[in-house]
């Protein structure tokens, strides 16, 4: 089977998405996403040429607007009432730039 | 290292400018109805959507929608009518979606171009256009009277939703380094914001810097946005490369990041062009990277190197329709454009017959060319005379004082319109002297008094009754017989010593040009 | 006379008119049986959450108002009806947790759209359902919350991914459920436990507070154990919200047609389905039986060709989780969701917090959407599997011209043992028959049509309409209602002989 990810892209896509997995997932997460990705096969082999994308199935609605008018949203306290960390009426979180945190 | 001066004799600048705008004059956010408002509590213009709770959905805002095309119109790009938004992943805690929503390839408005013009000390930054004949045209520039135009495209203006923001702690002064932790605050998150790339058009940090304030002149006069740099609301990126004179392949450049001052633009460009330079010319390579401006310090710091090409995994939003705007849309907003400062400066010029230098010198900034035409306005039917020393005042004098005194702007002094004119035309009718003129001014802006008033209370009236004069004269040649023999042997220059004994006569107050024409008169 | 909770939507309104009985009645005996069925071990397992106490203040607000001198129908469409939300909906005094650890906290900070509209027509919540982990998967048995039991074999599962929604009605907990529909999540386990099962147009009902999958794939529906039933709560969710783009001005009843019969409709048949590999002899026998009722019925029967649903398949595993990846980014412990605690920078917070809040079939699908999405590869995949869904759309229109509904199986077999299909790829399959309609954006629904010859479990048939005419599937779903009669209770859970 055509080998389309090997571990190491592996490893990025789980840096990139912010899922640690160790070594055994990584491996499993390897050969599952092989597998997959080689059942898309027929998409790449179609003759699309010149087949406009339908991004939208929505037929030819276009021009979704709303007017610039205030709508109450949460209080402070509803905004914050998920947070699994606040401090100061903000929801806290550790250092960004710890560990591989820079943007 | 070199003067920048010295650097740009043999390389060039090439500067392209990435410019964010907060669309704050609007009610609402980009994509839901939560109040814009700039310093409220935390955490207290937020709902759903732009808190990206699960199951949220966004719904644009008309109002953005057309504020872009007409920051678009304005800056003469094509209003591009088929368009997307996309979403461009990154994960980041101030981004509530962990995607930002904007445009893909095609944005709203494409291919645009502003005109600068650049004079006085700021074009010595660039080279050779002295060589050019008023008229003339190489590259992008083309000569004036007085310096010269340079032509900068625009590449695009995007619609997009700016992200929350952060308070860092535990580093110093607030800095993302070394803090513990930090608090993240999403009433920004979701406001509309426009960005503006250029093309890399731009030579010099002057022009850097007119383009921006050219642009911030724009945006306050379509009334989009407040532009305040100190709050935010207009923010620059700087992208700058240096490549040998001669050469036409792109070097490497370093991007410079949220830089919140005109000044800073430019010094930070500048800074840029001798440390590239001084990189280049000891043999070393400038690395794709971005740069932090300290202002304090005066110099530029690596924040971050770019290895790779980010990857946004951008692709088409499918929770928002696509744009296919009208025709109609797009007239009905251009009918929406007020008087742009290039229009106006030319109106200036032709129906006050200012110089284009004035006239483009008066709208730079919106408060002088609103108060000189306020001025022009309470001036009635003399406002053709008085246009010219109006423009001076206000281009002179009262920039002068505004600039000087922090808290006062054009709106609020005391020397109102209407008292401008008073002033200009009691110089014009030779009631007060250009030295009286000046005290005036001063005591407008002090004692909050009409010109009137104050000429009236000192008694500082310009004497300039023949008659009045005559007899001063008489008096004075009567009393100096001796000094008018000597004239009328040929000793002319005693004409000062007689103006100055009439004047001393007349406390000051005589007209001296009506004085010295009857003088040279009566001494035959 | 038919006990509670056998009763359809009229019946229960017409008792409620007559007094014969009160909404808070038809509240407890719904929730009396939830609680003697669903919770314990070995028990149906529909509900992740349960709302007996909302239920009865929405039932005795029902009653206050009969009491007033209202009529039901005054009340509102649904009034006293108890119902029941795939656990991906947001409902304010609920959590909504799509099954997952990483919401197994969440509160829900606001209301659906078609949650609130279903309350506002005065219907009874009785909680949330369990589904497959953010709806990834056929099975329910990627739930982090135990999979769900089919009511008709408590050792097979009830399909998915609205597993929970589909046995609510089954079973006979609820009378309508909502569910939502990506690629299959309502047809197949509507074909699965034998409940009528509507995946509408794209656009008919809001998405807005439905947390999102594939966010142009996702349709929300109901569960019914009638074809009016399904109709009546479509009725009440579907039309225009403001707050989703994607929706649009419906106002069509869906229950207009529903004693027309299906003579003079013409029924679409595509050869090549029937011939598919992985169909089983009983579902095909009970498509072919279907089909020659509505011949007998009036019905032509025409042969049409969707030429590019192989592609479908493939579209679909491209679209599904790129749309995943970027709608799952949102859950990073910073403002609702799991978070591991103990974490001195954000990026290990960030990380331990996904991995661990996420089962593995989320990971997998947004690591997958990651790829497909990253520069080089998204012109490879991403953007031909939009072309492809221009082709199936045309493929469809050109169809359309041919016929009014197109009948097909719902899935091509019968319900599976809990862990009988264990690798990612052979449970993809399971969607073989279902996908191509949400890459269109057209309506479908599965119709029970009895049980299969050789399993003995329910078999739903899938009949598809043309966008915005889902009116013709409901149509033709009434007409093979007649003859194969309204869904039942799953046997277990029915009113035995003598009762």
């Amino acid at each position: 089977m055509a080998q389309h990810v090997t571990e190491r892209d592996v490893r990025d896509i789980a840096e990139y998405t912010r899922i640690h997995l160790d070594e055994d997932e990584v491996k499993q997460m390897t050969i599952d996403l092989n597998d997959i990705i080689e059942s898309l096969k027929p998409i790449t082999e179609y003759d699309l040429e010149g087949v406009v994308p339908t991004f939208h199935p929505i037929g030819s609605l276009s021009n979704v607007m709303r007017e610039d008018v205030e709508v109450p949203g949460f209080t402070q306290e509803e905004a914050l009432a998920n947070a699994p960390a606040k401090q100061d009426d903000c929801f806290l979180i550790p250092s960004i730039l710890g560990e591989g945190g820079d943007r | 290292m070199k003067t920048m001066e010295e650097v740009l004799q043999d390389w060039e600048a090439v500067i392209g400018l990435e410019i964010h705008c907060e669309l704050t004059k609007l009610q609402t956010k980009m994509f839901c109805g939560c109040k814009l408002e700039f310093g409220a509590e935390p955490n207290t213009h937020t709902c759903p959507v732009c808190l990206g709770m699960p199951g949220a959905l966004p719904v644009p805002n008309k109002g953005a929608i057309e504020n872009i095309v007409l920051a678009g119109l304005a800056t003469n790009c094509d209003i591009e009518k088929h368009t997307m938004f996309y979403r461009k992943g990154y994960m980041y805690p101030d981004m509530a979606k962990n995607f930002q929503t904007t445009q893909g390839p095609k944005a709203f408005c494409m291919r645009g171009w502003l005109d600068l013009n650049v004079d006085g000390r700021g074009a010595q930054e660039r080279l050779f256009w002295q060589d050019l004949a008023e008229g003339e045209t190489a590259e992008n520039i083309t000569r004036t009277a007085d310096g010269y135009v340079a032509h900068v495209g625009i590449t695009r203006i995007h619609m997009e939703e700016d992200a929350g923001k952060m308070v860092h702690i535990g580093g110093g002064e607030g800095r993302i380094t070394g803090a513990t932790h930090s608090l993240v605050d999403y009433n920004r998150a979701g406001t509309p914001l426009m960005e503006l790339v250029t093309e890399p058009d731009l030579r010099t940090p002057e022009e850097a810097r007119l383009f921006m304030q050219k642009l911030r002149q724009i945006f306050l006069t379509l009334g989009i946005s407040d532009c305040s740099m100190e709050e935010g609301s207009l923010r620059a990126d700087g992208n700058i490369s240096l490549r040998r004179r001669g050469t036409t392949e792109f070097g490497t450049k370093t991007e410079m990041k949220n830089i919140n001052s005109f000044k800073a633009l430019h010094d930070a460009l500048a800074y840029e062009i001798c440390r590239q330079a001084e990189v280049l010319e000891e043999g070393g390579q400038i690395y794709q990277e971005t740069r932090h401006w300290d202002p304090s310090k005066k110099h530029t710091v690596v924040m971050r190197v770019k290895e790779t090409a980010d990857d946004y995994r951008m692709f088409p939003d499918p929770d928002l329709a696509p744009y296919d705007l009208s025709d109609e849309f797009i007239e009905r907003v251009r009918g929406m454009l007020p008087e742009l400062p290039d229009q106006k400066a030319a109106r200036f010029a032709a129906d006050y017959g200012l110089s284009a230098y004035d006239a483009r010198h008066l709208v730079d900034h919106r408060f002088s060319a609103d108060f000189f035409e306020a001025a022009c306005a309470a001036a009635g039917d003399r406002a053709g005379e008085l246009a010219k020393p109006l423009a001076n005042l206000t281009l002179n004098d009262i920039t002068a004082y505004v600039n000087a005194n922090e808290g006062i702007d054009f709106a609020t002094t005391p020397l109102t319109p209407e008292r401008a004119v008073q002033l200009v035309s009691l110089l014009a009718a030779d009631e007060i002297s250009s030295k009286q003129a000046k005290e005036v001014f001063a005591a407008v802006l002090e004692e909050d008094k009409d010109p009137h008033a104050i000429v009236e209370e000192r008694g500082m009236k310009q004497v300039s009754d023949t008659g009045a004069i005559e007899a001063v004269i008489n008096e004075v040649l009567a009393a100096n017989p001796d000094k008018v023999e000597q004239y009328k042997g040929g000793k002319t220059g005693l004409i000062g010593f007689f103006v100055g004994q009439c004047m001393k006569a007349m406390k000051g107050q005589g007209n001296p040009k009506l004085i010295n024409e009857m003088l040279a008169k009566k001494l035959g | 006379m038919s006990e509670l909770f056998e009763m359809g939507i009229r019946e229960i309104q017409a008792g409620l008119a007559a007094k014969e009985f009160s909404a808070v009645e038809v509240a407890q005996a719904a929730t009396d049986r939830i609680e003697a069925n669903d919770f314990q071990d070995g028990g149906v397992n529909a509900f992740l959450e349960f709302t007996p106490e909302m239920a009865r203040e929405a039932a005795a607000r029902i009653d206050e108002q009969l009491a007033a001198g209202k009529t039901p129908s005054e009340i509102g469409p649904l009034a006293g009806i108890p119902m029941a939300y795939k656990d991906n909906m947001n409902l304010l005094g609920t959590r909504t947790t799509c099954a997952s650890r990483m919401l197994e906290n969440y509160e829900s900070a606001y209301t659906a759209t078609c949650v609130q509209r279903t309350l506002d027509a005065g219907a009874i919540p009785l909680g949330k359902l369990n589904m497959d982990e953010f709806a990834f998967g056929s099975s329910t048995e990627t739930s982090a919350f135990g999979p769900t039991r089919n009511p008709w074999d408590l050792e097979r599962v009830p399909g998915g991914s609205s597993g929970g929604s589909a046995a609510a009605v089954a079973a006979g907990f609820a009378t309508v459920t909502l569910g939502s529909d990506t690629g299959g999540s309502i047809r197949q386990p509507g074909s699965f436990t034998g409940t009528v099962a509507v995946k509408p147009t794209y656009g008919v009902v809001s998405r807005y507070g439905i947390v999102a999958f594939g966010s142009s794939l996702d349709q929300v529906g109901p569960f019914a154990r009638s074809v009016e039933d399904a109709a009546l709560a479509l009725n009440a969710i579907s039309g225009h919200d403001a707050l989703d783009c994607t929706s649009q001005p419906v106002d069509t009843d869906f229950t207009a047609n529903l004693a027309e019969g299906v003579k003079g409709m013409r029924i679409g048949i595509v050869p090549a389905f029937m011939q598919a590999q992985g169909l089983t002899p009983e579902v095909k026998d009970k498509v072919a039986e279907a089909a020659e009722h509505m011949r007998t019925m009036g019905a032509e029967l025409v042969e049409v060709d969707l030429p590019n649903a192989q592609a479908a398949m493939s579209a679909y595993y491209v679209l599904g989780p790129c749309e995943a990846f970027s709608n799952l980014s949102r859950f990073d412990s910073v403002r609702y969701g799991y978070c591991e605690p103990g974490h001195k920078d954000l990026g290990g917070q960030y990380e331990a917090s996904r991995a661990k809040g996420f089962g593995p079939e989320a990971r997998r699908r947004i690591m997958l959407g990651s790829y497909l999405l990253s520069a080089g590869v998204y012109d490879t995949y991403y953007y031909p599997a939009q072309q492809v869904r221009t082709l199936i759309t045309q493929d469809y229109t050109r169809a359309y011209e041919k016929c009014d509904v197109i009948l097909l199986p719902s899935s091509p077999r019968t319900a599976f043992k809990f862990g009988e299909i264990s690798d990612p790829m052979s449970m993809y399959l399971s969607d073989m028959f279902t996908v191509s309609l949400n890459i269109a954006g057209n309506g479908g629904m599965s119709v029970p049509v009895g049980l299969g010859v050789d399993t003995n479990l329910p078999i739903g048939v899938q009949l598809q309409s043309p966008q915005f005419k889902d009116e013709n599937m409901f149509r033709a779903a009434a007409a093979l209602e007649q003859v194969y009669g309204k869904a039942p209770i799953a046997p277990a859970f029915a009113r035995k002989a003598g009762e």
